[in-house]
């Protein structure tokens, strides 16, 4: 693995301007939304997401920045949430808790500019500079004003376009977010809205409770929920993310097994360099799998609001095998345990807990936590114009609920198979040294598409 | 209140009709008198029959040189006639600016982003605050582009894009409808009160459009919210002397370069009021445009009243001791605007009671001339809604006649001189501009002026199809509610 110095570089992105982008439409006023439980139990954190485009054509500069604009804001016009502010308003029987006014404030733009093409960024950067793609800025003292989406669109002097989307987790999943970006791109590009977003509550009560004595989702909650520190040992190391791109995960596993997805052989993966990693040697690492249970729900793909469950992954036997590939094959089975036990009452259980029990944010603690969002290709291609291609996607989850390491799975937009998957690992940069030496890792012939950089003082 | 009293003793029904017999007398007078004469000296003619005309006709002793003298002394008189009198004005066609809808500023983000920038003065967004939330205005207003950043950059360069965004918008728009070249245009005068730049903003226009070289184009500037009107007297005054011509008018306000970042609360105002708009207006002299042209001018009147420290206090924003904003309108209005533009019988009952005043009684209640019976729609200028208020208590106008000014005022907010334009637009588009319909465009400029244009309509005007009102007419008339709540 390429240690490269930390290079003082100039700022390749230049700021243009910032304003606020606000609907076509006037929308009606003073009306109130409230949130899920579930977007309650994410307060705490952000979300950040970087799409590359590339191009073949050159275009005026500013161009682009302006027709994207202007979509915006007939995007907008679907989206009265986004473009609310928050308040915390009491009203009688609720208690003190955040809800959108939809007073048609608006979202934040900032646009940029940034030398070169979009491939040399790519080839080059790492986290920090990703990062200045997407702004965001923590909420103000006067949360009225604060706006809880940022956008920025950074054209590429060379060639190529970068959208960056922030917004608090207390609006939105990644889920909806990325079709937040989707129904923009349609918009653009064919001046039609495919897929507008709804916006409703969870499924109501159930009228027979039945609890279910198992159920390990509501109890991964309610430990989650009442920690209030975070473990000490995970602010020591400075945390690192590297992305990899993983062409086959399938055949490398060599499962044929039916039913496994390439989330659950990564995140097994991971599971088992991580906890060699950590210097465990008859036991495997904590691990948290985030998965979207909008379907399970039964609620459409654009439901827009908070619908991810965390759910840690238990071992059932101890670990005895020193054969490292039969060790994979046990901890994928675990996972894959978990993501087929998930059904409708066993979440509904956990809706219906913490709509009378909890008041307080997830916290992942220091486990591993993977995040399936594999499933956000789709067959149609997410364009805002005929020649921008979509070739990258990169995805930032920040807050409490990013435990002591992250693994979000995302599918590839290159054209390397069907099977083929992103995975940007977070982890302390100890960790990350190890995991990427690992041969079981390297066996999986990852290709490097974004490195860390190391500081030159570790 | 003495005015109070009038309004009763008018409306009583059997004065009513004594008034208006009375209005048709005065109006008619003329032919009231010829066609009884014409009618006697018919009779009279039918009377004496062929012989005695003869007769009558031998004893005026014509001779030729008698004849001569008095046939050229007719012609001498009609040809002097016709030659002095002024040429009539037509306004062949109009567009307003329609700015587009990512402009658009909504109340909440607009007071966010006063709290963002003026950080450390709450006091002064309250200020504004409390000024948006009575101020008439709507949720769609437009700013320019400029003032939309954090922070917002009224730069040089912004304020001349905005001006090409309005005024060539604007133009493109007028000579699409009139099917006009930018080769025939004779005169051009273009009014913009806070942006004077060099060049000015008409030798822009004529760069852009390469209009003739021997154009003659008028830059009025710092003439305020009234502008628009003193550029129509001025096009009709040049008309006048030019035979078969137009004339080209741009009225309009550059918002960007006065966007005011200071504390002091009297600037602080034109941020909340003022918004985008312009309006380009094509009038002419030509005798073939009377089919075609939409109105034709009647009256103008301007009144500078700026040595007269009474007036200037006439219509004066001040703030009184609660901060509460009012404008301040005295009774003096009515005596500078009144009198010129009304009808004739109303003109003699003024004059009648102005006599009676001065001479008998100073007790004597002033008359207020019904407007109503002289205008079938009026333009107030959309300065603020406190002064549509205040002028339509004054003039005693029903809520449809101030209509088309508050909903301008709504929609557009205060475009300063282009205002007037966007209410006559309103008009046309709820379609009630009928053929003979006179509108009166009142216009206030800061105290010191007010003019006043009256227009007759010429044609009956179809609702247009295009133009800023276009897909939003079916909404209103709004409700505007008296403070909205933030």
């Amino acid at each position: 693995m390429l240690l490269k110095e930390k290079t003082i570089m100039e700022d390749r992105v230049r700021l243009i301007c910032k304003r606020t982008v606000v609907s076509t439409k006037p929308v009606e006023q003073g009306r109130l939304y409230r949130f899920s439980v579930f977007d309650h139990v994410m307060e705490p954190n952000h979300i950040r997401l970087v799409y590359y485009y590339r191009t073949s054509k050159t275009r005026e500069p500013g161009e682009i920045t302006k027709k994207l604009r202007e979509s915006l804001a007939y995007t907008l016009n679907c989206y009265p949430i986004v473009t609310g502010r928050l308040v915390k308003e009491t009203d009688g029987t609720e208690e003190n808790r955040w809800k959108v006014k939809s007073n048609d404030a608006g979202v934040r733009m900032v646009e940029a500019r940034a030398t070169g093409t979009v491939e040399e960024w790519r080839r080059s950067v790492n986290r920090e500079e990703e990062l200045k793609l997407v702004h965001w800025e923590d909420m103000y003292h006067l949360p009225y004003y604060w706006s809880t989406f940022y956008v920025q669109v950074t054209e590429f002097e060379s060639g190529g376009l970068a959208i960056g989307l922030s917004c608090t987790h207390l609006l939105a999943d990644p889920v909806c977010a990325m079709m937040f970006i989707r129904t923009w791109a349609d918009l653009t590009l064919t001046r039609n809205m495919m897929t507008p977003p709804l916006f409703h509550s969870l499924p109501p009560r159930r009228f027979t409770s039945h609890k279910l004595s198992n159920n390990q989702l509501l109890s991964h909650y309610i430990r989650s929920c009442s920690l209030t520190a975070p473990p000490s040992n995970v602010t020591e190391d400075r945390m690192v993310t590297t992305t990899l791109l993983f062409p086959d995960p399938m055949v490398q596993a060599g499962e044929n097994e039916q039913g496994i997805s390439p989330f659950e052989i990564l995140s097994g993966l991971l599971c088992v360099c991580v906890s060699r990693a950590k210097g465990k040697r008859n036991e495997l690492t904590d691990m948290s799998l985030c998965l979207d249970v909008r379907k399970l729900l039964r609620l459409d793909q654009s439901y827009f609001g908070n619908c991810m469950v965390y759910h840690k992954v238990h071992y059932s036997k101890p670990v005895t095998t020193k054969d490292r590939l039969l060790l994979l094959s046990y901890v994928v089975k675990e996972i894959h345990n978990v993501t087929k036990g998930l059904d409708y009452d066993t979440v509904m259980d956990l809706v219906e807990w913490l709509s009378s029990n909890n008041n307080n944010p997830i916290s992942n603690g220091s486990d591993l936590v993977c995040i399936n969002l594999e499933n956000m290709a789709n067959s149609r291609p997410m364009m805002f114009e005929e020649d921008l291609m979509l070739s990258h996607v990169s995805c930032y989850v920040e807050g409490p609920v990013a435990g002591g390491g992250q693994a979000i799975v995302l599918p590839s937009q290159l054209s390397e198979g069907p099977m083929s998957r992103v995975v940007m690992v977070t982890l302390p940069q100890r960790e990350m040294v190890k995991v990427l030496e690992d041969e079981l890792l390297q066996s999986f012939s990852p290709v490097l598409l974004m490195e860390y950089t190391k500081l030159l003082n570790q | 209140m003495p005015r109070e009293q009038m309004p009763e003793f008018s409306s009583s029904v059997k004065l009513k009709y004594v008034k208006l017999g009375f209005q048709y007398l005065v109006d008619h007078f003329l032919s009231l008198l010829l066609i009884p004469i014409m009618a006697i000296i018919a009779i009279e003619l039918l009377r004496m029959g062929p012989e005695e005309i003869l007769n009558v006709w031998k004893s005026l002793h014509f001779d030729l040189v008698y004849l001569l003298c008095s046939c050229f002394f007719v012609i001498f008189i009609s040809s002097v006639y016709f030659i002095s009198k002024p040429r009539t004005v037509y306004l062949v066609d109009y567009c307003c600016y329609k700015p587009p809808v990512s402009c658009r500023v909504p109340f909440a983000t607009f007071m966010e982003h006063s709290r963002l920038i003026l950080n450390d003065k709450p006091k002064s967004v309250e200020f504004q605050m409390r000024i948006l939330e009575r101020s008439g205005l709507g949720e769609e207003t437009c700013l320019p582009p400029a003032i939309h950043y954090i922070p917002p950059t009224p730069t040089m360069d912004e304020a001349r894009s905005e001006a090409q965004m309005v005024i060539f918008t604007a133009m493109d728009d007028l000579f699409k409808k009139t099917d006009l070249m930018p080769k025939d245009i004779d005169i051009l005068i273009v009014n913009c009160s806070l942006f004077s730049p060099t060049p000015s903003l008409s030798a822009m226009v004529i760069n852009k459009y390469k209009l003739r070289s021997n154009i003659k184009s008028f830059n009025l500037s710092g003439m305020g919210c009234s502008a628009g009107l003193i550029s129509v007297d001025l096009a009709r005054d040049l008309l006048q002397v030019h035979p078969n011509s137009n004339a080209i008018i741009v009225s309009t306000e550059i918002i960007t370069p006065n966007y005011y970042k200071g504390n002091e609360r009297a600037m602080l105002l034109p941020n909340c009021l003022f918004r985008m708009g312009s309006a380009a207006i094509l009038m002419s002299n030509h005798r073939s445009d009377r089919w075609r042209a939409k109105y034709k001018l009647s009256h103008l009147v301007r009144t500078h009243r700026g040595a007269d420290d009474k007036s200037y206090y006439c219509v004066y924003e001040q703030e009184d001791k609660d901060g509460n904003i009012g404008i301040n309108l005295s009774k003096d209005l009515m005596a500078i605007a009144g009198p010129l533009v009304l009808p004739a019988s109303e003109q003699l009952l003024f004059l009648l009671s102005l006599i009676g005043r001065k001479i008998f009684n100073p007790k004597w209640k002033p008359y207020i001339p019904d407007f109503k019976l002289a205008f079938e729609h009026f333009c107030i200028h959309a300065g603020g809604r406190a002064v549509i208020d205040e002028l339509q208590k004054n003039l005693q106008l029903s809520g449809e006649h101030v209509e088309a000014s508050r909903m301008t005022l709504h929609r557009f907010g205060n475009t300063s001189s282009s205002s007037l334009w966007y209410e006559l637009s309103y008009i046309e588009s709820k379609g009630r501009m009928r053929r003979g319909d006179r509108v009166w465009q009142i216009a206030f400029g800061s105290g010191f002026k007010c003019n006043s244009a009256v227009w007759k309509c010429n044609r009956t005007i179809k609702t247009p199809k295009d133009g800023p009102w276009s897909d939003c007419i079916d909404r209103y008339p709004v409700f505007i509610p008296e403070v909205v709540k933030l």
